[in-house]
């Protein structure tokens, strides 16, 4: 099947649509959470010192720790939701590809 | 067979290791010689082993898209944990507390970009290598010549990092002489390389991963058993016993000023999608679906991995600092990226420091072999490919052009690594990440998502970043005054990232947009096509014959 039928099926703007929603989203929030952290470090290293209750961790601890696990979660995330929503679609087109 | 072979290895290398331990009573040399020796022979009967196996190209540079999600997230994982960043990163946790924290999150903040904006396109759209991606709809030639070079400038700088930790850390956990040692390396990674191709540094790759993690967690473990297994309790032992007190808490000198710490920034996050030898890790999986998966174990080992090595750091800074059997004039012996091999000792005695040497040195091997293999690729199958064999490619000219490649390779590795031996090569990962985030990632992203990119605006904006690249680190303070001892360096900044990254994307928008011959409308017209198969991945099946 031609691409530009392929362009044509409601699935593949649905595909295009459900991808976008999901990467940008994504994609922001990381580039976000890692990027205030920084500046952080950039102009206000002793905030980032300051304990957190009574005892030393920091806030910086927590926070460093905390974009390691957003990561993680963040990847998570995604696999979960592409394999719910984008594979059925792409299996979808697949399919209307193969037989026609 | 595929599972049994890998299974056998593994039990015979801890028979071994069980040997060396029961024969050895006070050697710490011997538990790390036998555990050593034991990781070469059983990864050299892996290399014989993918020698057979290793019959067509797709063999040769993609595994024959044989690995699994699960697998390949480990390899990637694998190439990820170089002895740079376990010994590096818990060095400087050591030495600074927080500071070592900001590159490990840095190291890790790529991934979640790369799962969501590279793996799965470019699974669908590459063969072997992330030229062919970005050769997709643009003119070969130009673009995999780029490509190539940004790819081996990577290469080259990672390689020579890699080589002259891997002289050193031998030299000092062995005894043997710095050449020799460097020789070693090259030797065993262009065996690895050249007989059993990627199938042989995959399984290299998964066998030193676990040893690496097993390892790591080990140590962790003993750390955190110490103090109840409390963050609190570890920490605030650790700012009992650090001369630097507080200050470990939060961020040092390692970033002073914003422009510097925007740059590291963008260098680690971006440089990690742009990486020539994790790339070629996702053309050995079936297709996107297992791409995406790979990515999602990788960062989760990565993650795990990134938090063992910081509480090695801080179990460092209580267990060495008190103990002066592990100093020599104030100094930790071996410098602060030994910190983690010392508290290997200081927690489990010569067995354990036997095994994370040994791992280290493993690790060492198990990564320059990936970086090896990367760059051979670039040259056999984006250059010599191209420009010798033109349009007619030829498998088996190709593999063998990527032999002879390895073998130069590791001539140039073993060369370089001694010529570099007594500089301060710590900038060279930095400067790889840099090239990588400037050249390598900007041509990637924008052929796969922006359809007004043109082949002029490719190459001229992509030499421009790899340009900007490389000039600025020399002319900054890390080349010009460290290395070379000139008073003042011309460039202020020691992470040149964020002027050379936006370089790139500022020359490839501006050269393509004014590129108005008929081939750039060509290119334009076919980002469609290209982008109904990056999606869905139709076309992309045959194309590698898996």
């Amino acid at each position: 099947m031609h691409t530009d039928t392929i362009r044509q099926l409601p699935e593949y703007a649905a595909l295009t649509r459900a991808r976008k929603r999901i990467m940008w989203p994504l994609s922001l929030a990381t580039i976000l959470a890692y990027f205030a952290l920084i500046l952080t470090i950039a102009f206000n290293p002793s905030a980032l010192g300051q304990p957190i209750g009574e005892g030393v961790t920091s806030i910086g601890m927590v926070l460093g720790l905390g974009v390691i696990l957003f990561c993680m979660v963040v990847t998570g995330i995604y696999v979960y939701y592409a394999n719910r929503v984008l594979e059925p679609l792409t299996r979808a087109i697949v399919n209307k590809a193969g037989a026609k | 067979m595929k599972f049994h072979a890998p299974l056998a290895v593994l039990l015979s290398a801890m028979a071994t290791c069980a040997w060396a331990q029961a024969s050895s009573s006070s050697a710490i040399n011997v538990t790390a010689v036998a555990m050593f020796l034991a990781f070469v022979l059983v990864t050299l009967g892996i290399t014989y082993w993918a020698a057979g196996r290793t019959k067509t190209a797709s063999d040769f540079y993609a595994a024959g898209g044989g690995i699994s999600g699960f697998q390949n997230g480990l390899a990637i994982a694998g190439d990820y944990m170089s002895a740079a960043s376990f010994l590096g990163i818990a060095g400087l946790v050591y030495t600074s507390g927080f500071d070592g924290l900001i590159y490990a999150i840095g190291f890790l903040v790529g991934w979640p970009i790369v799962l969501v904006l590279i793996a799965e396109p470019l699974r669908n759209l590459g063969k072997y290598t992330f030229a062919d991606v970005a050769s997709f709809r643009l003119q070969q030639k130009p673009i995999r010549i780029l490509a190539a070079s940004g790819s081996l400038v990577t290469v080259i700088f990672y390689l020579i990092a890699q080589m002259v930790g891997a002289g050193k850390l031998i030299e000092l956990l062995f005894g043997l002489p710095y050449e020799a040692a460097v020789v070693i390396v090259g030797v065993l990674m262009t065996l690895y390389v050249t007989f059993g191709g990627m199938i042989a540094t995959t399984w290299v790759q998964l066998i030193k991963a676990v040893l690496l993690l097993s390892g790591a967690s080990l140590m962790a473990f003993l750390v955190m058993m110490q103090f109840g297994f409390s963050f609190e309790n570890l920490f605030a032992e650790a700012v009992k016993v650090h001369t630097k007190a507080n200050a470990i808490m939060a961020p040092g000198t390692l970033v002073s000023d914003p422009i510097s710490a925007i740059s590291l920034g963008i260098a680690l996050m971006f440089g990690t999608a742009g990486l020539p030898h994790i790339l070629m890790r996702f053309f050995t999986v079936k297709d996107a679906v297992q791409a995406r998966r790979s990515v999602f174990y990788a960062t989760g080992f990565i993650g795990y991995f990134y938090i063992l090595t910081f509480i090695i750091g801080f179990g460092a800074i209580i267990l060495l600092l008190k103990n002066p059997a592990y100093f020599t004039d104030g100094a930790l012996i071996g410098g602060a990226n030994m910190a983690a091999i010392h508290l290997s000792q200081a927690l489990g005695g010569d067995i354990l420091l036997g095994f994370i040497s040994a791992v280290a040195f493993a690790t060492i091997l198990a990564v320059v072999s990936g970086l090896t293999l990367a760059g051979s690729s670039a040259i056999s199958h984006d250059l010599y490919a191209t420009l010798v064999l033109k349009g007619n490619r030829d498998e088996k000219k190709e593999i063998r052009a990527s032999r002879i490649a390895t073998v130069c390779l590791g001539v140039i590795a073993v060369l370089l690594g001694i010529v570099f031996e007594k500089q301060n090569v710590a900038f060279m990962v930095g400067l790889a990440f840099c090239v990588a985030a400037s050249a390598n990632f900007p041509i990637l992203l924008l052929s796969m998502y922006w359809r007004k990119l043109t082949t002029r605006g490719a190459v001229m904006g992509g030499g421009l970043g790899l340009f900007t690249a490389v000039i600025l680190v020399v002319i900054g303070p890390t080349v010009w005054v460290d290395a070379f001892g000139f008073e003042q360096a011309i460039f202020p900044y020691k992470y040149p990232a964020i002027f050379s990254v936006s370089a790139a994307f500022i020359g490839i928008w501006f050269f393509s947009i004014t590129d108005k011959s008929a081939s750039a409308a060509k290119e334009q017209a076919a980002f469609d096509a290209q982008f109904v198969r990056s999606q869905t991945g139709i076309g992309a099946s045959e194309a590698a014959k898996h």
